[in-house]
């Protein structure tokens, strides 16, 4: 009954091209943005800042980037986790190396390393397609760790690359408690979010779906492919930069190239696929989903099996969990959660009648 | 020279091994267009399967581990359980993706692949087991006498192994009627179903023989390095191979194969001491893109003109 | 000899005034690895007019249309486009200089609405960068609102503006033709190429379809070029009609000379020689 359409009519084509057309969803991403902003970090206790939300933010964003790529311009990439190494490793060098580097601006420009490191290796996709982009996606993966890893000046001298990120400090404020910190990751975060939005819903994002969904008849509209393939690959890798600078600022502190390995990338194209492809809240609740689902395993099996645990079988478990669940999405539903919400939505526009 | 011939040889026969991994991939994708992530991860499965198997036996038989008739023993069982592996993955995965496009199978795979290697460790455990063969990794003496050359014994075993298994599978499906039947499915689904072959069958048996490819890549390169996680990553060994020789060409399969072996261990010799080494992980990849580059349709790969 | 060229400033019995020649193809011949598609094909289309291309399966028709918009290159031959020389012509350039084109096979963005997929016809006509667009409020939406305004326009005029926010998957075939066309006018072309926009439609999905046609060249005078199969909507739209068989042109004119020409007998009906 409270969740209607009826009696919100367009007058204007302004109105009608909203992110959020229904009175009722504008009301409710206010109250979510006012509950993660506000009663979020009253509330929160310091496990669950930092194990869990921070790390669901910057896996979204992550996700995001690699949605953008796959999900909207129809290009699969299997080295997610190695732009996030750029970006990392990249702000890690800019706030190294120059005097008074802005944390946000180190943050931004670590982001374009990867966005330039993305183009470079997106360039093979103007002649390959399908698998063999996804194979040669690869190549980024294992020769940017391995780069990271061989070239010690990245990680200044460091022992086996691992770089612990500098004290993050904006216009002389510093943000060193768990919350402060995902204060900052959550407001990157949501304005991140929202340019995405804004790519898909403009002739950019259009730009991409028509290459993705047909690219001859793209090119006969006039739209470039090689643009459209490449400033997607642009955009996308900046997304997982950023992430990976945040990965290393406000999550984990120390890093490692390694760390940035093929799993990872498996476990952000895991997220899309289970929130859902072409999807920004999608891109949000599969990154919750990958993050909770182990502790939920692990603190399942721990209260089956107390401390008599027998040793791996959690980490098997939640290999079988993850594999199964991968191809039940893909079986049950393609468009993953993304789309179970957007059903929930349309029942209850219903309710309480059943038609 | 005779050390440049001696890493080209090593390359070249490690070669034939990446080369047995990828003809896995060649076969299930040429039969039902499925590009099968899972490939390294069957051939962990296999072998880990067998390595089990070999080590329950002697307790219900009463027989020596070490017994012939229990490593062929060990083999059937092993080779059975990839039989029902694989039918089960086309019944239960791939059945119900039929008709989505390739890249949701692919990705379906990828989920498979986590499935499979959960499911291995959880019923034989993650232990490191060895795998005795009966040849030994040693060098082979007069080559070694006449040429002062480094040959491995087991590597020419194993080629040899896997020689015999590639050709004669090309001839499987060049001269037999399955292969006929295979073929046609490959070319085009509803056709080959319009006459007559039976798509299931012909599907059942091919993730079998891919089993049973993967149970023997899974023996010779669990007998090299031990039957250990790792093994899963032959599936990226095998990769690049594939770019390079095409994911529908047995022949592009074996080519590509000696070359990524060859000029994988040439460019760890010769290029990996001037950036520091350990670029064998990357190396192959960026030698198949390359390629890739300026012949898109890769070795044996038909020129592709877009009908619009 | 058959009377080719119909005059300049001819007028036609709608009342639509013939302009000069704005596409001439000379000599074209097209051949993939040997296989001739086409051969020595020469012909022009004018301004304002509706010209056919006509031929059994397999001549050289869609060929032909991939050739005008530059997805394919022939290897011999000359086309002129308003008087311009141009040997290799990317699909792009050729939307760049207005023309437009639909597929035999519906070539439509599958994952887009209907409102997505006619506002990509625009594209060439959107200025705006990648960052204006993620920032959004300003010029891009500015930009948007008038190209949308634009593709209104193109809704109302197809009648389709019911089904404006439905994916293009889930329409029935004859209305993602009609979608098609729509995306192809949304760029507001001065050659519309169509390539059999009546296949697999009932009478009355035609009967629409033609009405659009005609009212798109006498509304907006595009000139267009038609490959249909239906001789009886050929003979009754077109102002001339150029026949290929096997790649070769064998019959130009006016829907009455096409359909008194021998050889155009020959190739449909079959003849003994």
């Amino acid at each position: 009954m409270l969740y209607r359409e009826a009696g919100q009519f367009k007058a204007t084509y302004q109105e009608d091209q909203q992110i959020f057309p229904i009175r009722q969803d504008r009301v409710g991403m206010a109250v979510i943005l006012a509950f993660f902003f506000a009663a979020v970090p009253l509330i929160a206790s310091e496990y669950w800042l930092q194990a869990i939300l921070i790390p669901v933010l910057i896996f979204s964003l992550a996700a995001i980037g690699l949605n953008i790529l796959t999900g909207y311009a129809g290009q699969l990439s299997l080295g997610s986790a190695a732009f996030m190494a750029v970006g990392a490793f990249g702000a890690y060098n800019f706030m190294l190396r120059i005097d008074g580097m802005p944390f946000l601006l180190a943050v931004v420009l670590g982001g374009l390393c990867a966005a330039v490191v993305g183009v470079a290796f997106g360039l093979p996709s103007l002649r390959i397609k399908g698998f063999y982009l996804a194979v040669a996606t690869l190549a980024a993966q294992f020769f940017i760790v391995w780069a990271l890893v061989k070239f010690s000046w990245f990680s200044n001298y460091s022992s086996s690359g691992v770089i612990s990120a500098q004290e993050v400090n904006i216009l002389g404020f510093a943000f060193d408690t768990p919350i402060l910190k995902y204060l900052l990751t959550l407001a990157i975060v949501a304005v991140l979010a929202l340019l995405a939005k804004n790519l898909v819903r403009s002739a950019t994002g259009r730009r991409w779906m028509a290459v993705r969904d047909m690219d001859v008849a793209a090119e006969v509209i006039g739209i470039r492919p090689m643009r459209a393939k490449l400033s997607a690959f642009a955009v996308s890798s900046f997304y997982c930069g950023v992430a990976g600078a945040l990965y290393a600022y406000t999550y984990l502190g120390t890093v490692e190239p390694e760390g940035f390995n093929l799993d990872l990338s498996f476990k952000i194209l895991f997220m899309i696929i289970i929130g859902g492809v072409g999807s920004m809240l999608g891109s949000f609740l599969g990154a919750a989903f990958i993050v909770l689902l182990p502790i939920f395993l692990n603190v399942s099996m721990h209260t089956m099996f107390g401390d008599s645990l027998p040793a791996g079988l959690g980490s098997n478990l939640e290999l079988i969990v993850f594999g199964g669940l991968i191809i039940f999405f893909l079986i049950v539903e393609p468009h993953g959660l993304a789309r179970l919400w957007a059903l929930a939505k349309d029942k209850l526009r219903l309710w309480p009648f059943p038609h | 020279m005779g050390f440049f011939f001696e890493v080209l040889i090593g390359g070249l026969l490690s070669g034939v091994l990446y080369a047995l991994v990828a003809l896995g991939f060649v076969l299930i994708y040429k039969a039902s267009g499925v590009f099968n992530f899972a490939q390294g991860a069957m051939v962990f499965f296999a072998a880990l399967t067998f390595v089990g198997f070999k080590e329950l036996l002697p307790g219900w038989t009463g027989l020596e581990e070490s017994s012939v008739v229990v490593f062929w023993l060990a083999f059937a069982l092993a080779l059975a359980s990839m039989v029902v592996l694989g039918i089960l993955t086309e019944k239960v995965v791939l059945r119900p993706l039929v008709n989505q496009p390739h890249i949701t199978l692919f990705m379906a795979t990828i989920g498979l692949t986590f499935l499979v290697e959960g499911i291995a460790q959880a019923i034989w455990g993650a232990n490191v087991r060895g795998l005795d063969l009966g040849i030994t990794d040693e060098p082979i003496e007069w080559i070694l006498d006449s040429a002062d050359m480094i040959v491995s014994k087991f590597d020419v075993f194993a080629a040899a192994l896997a020689g015999i298994l590639v050709a004669s599978l090309a001839l499987f499906f060049q001269y037999t009627k399955v292969g006929r039947a295979l073929r046609a499915v490959a070319d085009d689904h509803q056709a080959a179903l319009s006459i007559g072959i039976p798509l299931q069958h012909i599907w059942a048996i091919v993730w079998a023989v891919a089993g049973f490819v993967a149970l023997v890549a899974g023996l010779i390169w669990g007998a090299r390095s031990g039957v250990q996680f790792a093994l899963t990553f032959t599936a990226l060994k095998a990769l690049p191979v594939l770019i390079l020789g095409g994911f529908t060409s047995v022949p592009g399969a074996i080519v590509g194969g000696l070359i990524i072996g060859a000029s994988e261990k040439l460019a760890e010799v010769y290029i990996g001491p001037m950036v520091g080494g350990g670029i064998e992980g990357w190396f192959p990849y960026m030698l198949a893109l390359f390629f890739l580059l300026v012949r898109p349709e890769g070795l044996f790969g038909e020129k592709h003109i877009d009908r619009v | 000899m058959m009377m080719n060229d119909m005059a300049q400033g001819a007028e036609t019995s709608s009342g639509r005034r013939i302009g000069e020649v704005i596409l001439d193809l000379q000599n074209i011949s097209l051949s993939f690895g040997g296989v001739n598609a086409l051969t020595d094909i020469s012909f022009n289309v004018r301004e304002h007019e509706i010209r056919s291309i006509i031929g059994p399966n397999g001549a050289g028709k869609s060929s032909m249309l991939n050739v005008m918009n530059g997805v394919y290159h022939p290897q011999k031959g000359k086309i002129l486009f308003r008087g311009e020389p141009r040997q290799k012509m990317d699909p792009h350039t050729a939307a760049a200089q207005g023309i437009a084109r639909t597929f035999q096979n519906i070539a439509l963005f599958k994952g887009m609405s209907v409102l997505d997929n006619i506002m990509t016809g625009r594209n060439m006509k959107m200025k705006c960068n990648l960052l204006q667009h993620a920032i959004f409020w300003g010029k891009a939406q500015k930009e948007e609102i008038e190209h949308r305004v634009k593709v209104e326009e193109v809704i109302d005029f197809l009648e389709i503006q019911s089904i404006r926010k439905t994916p293009v998957g889930r329409l029935p075939y004859g209305l993602q033709k009609r979608v098609e066309l729509g995306r192809a006018l949304a760029a507001e072309p001065s050659l519309l190429l169509l390539d059999e926009p009546m296949a697999g439609m009932n009478v009355e999905e035609k009967q629409d379809m033609c009405r659009f046609i005609l009212d798109v060249n006498d509304q907006f005078g595009t000139t267009i070029v038609l490959i249909e199969h239906d001789m009886g909507v050929v003979m009754d739209i077109s102002d001339r009609v150029v026949v290929l068989d096997y790649g070769k042109k064998i019959g130009d004119g006016t829907p009455d000379e096409v359909k008194n020409n021998e050889d155009v007998i020959a190739a449909y009906l079959g003849t003994s020689h």
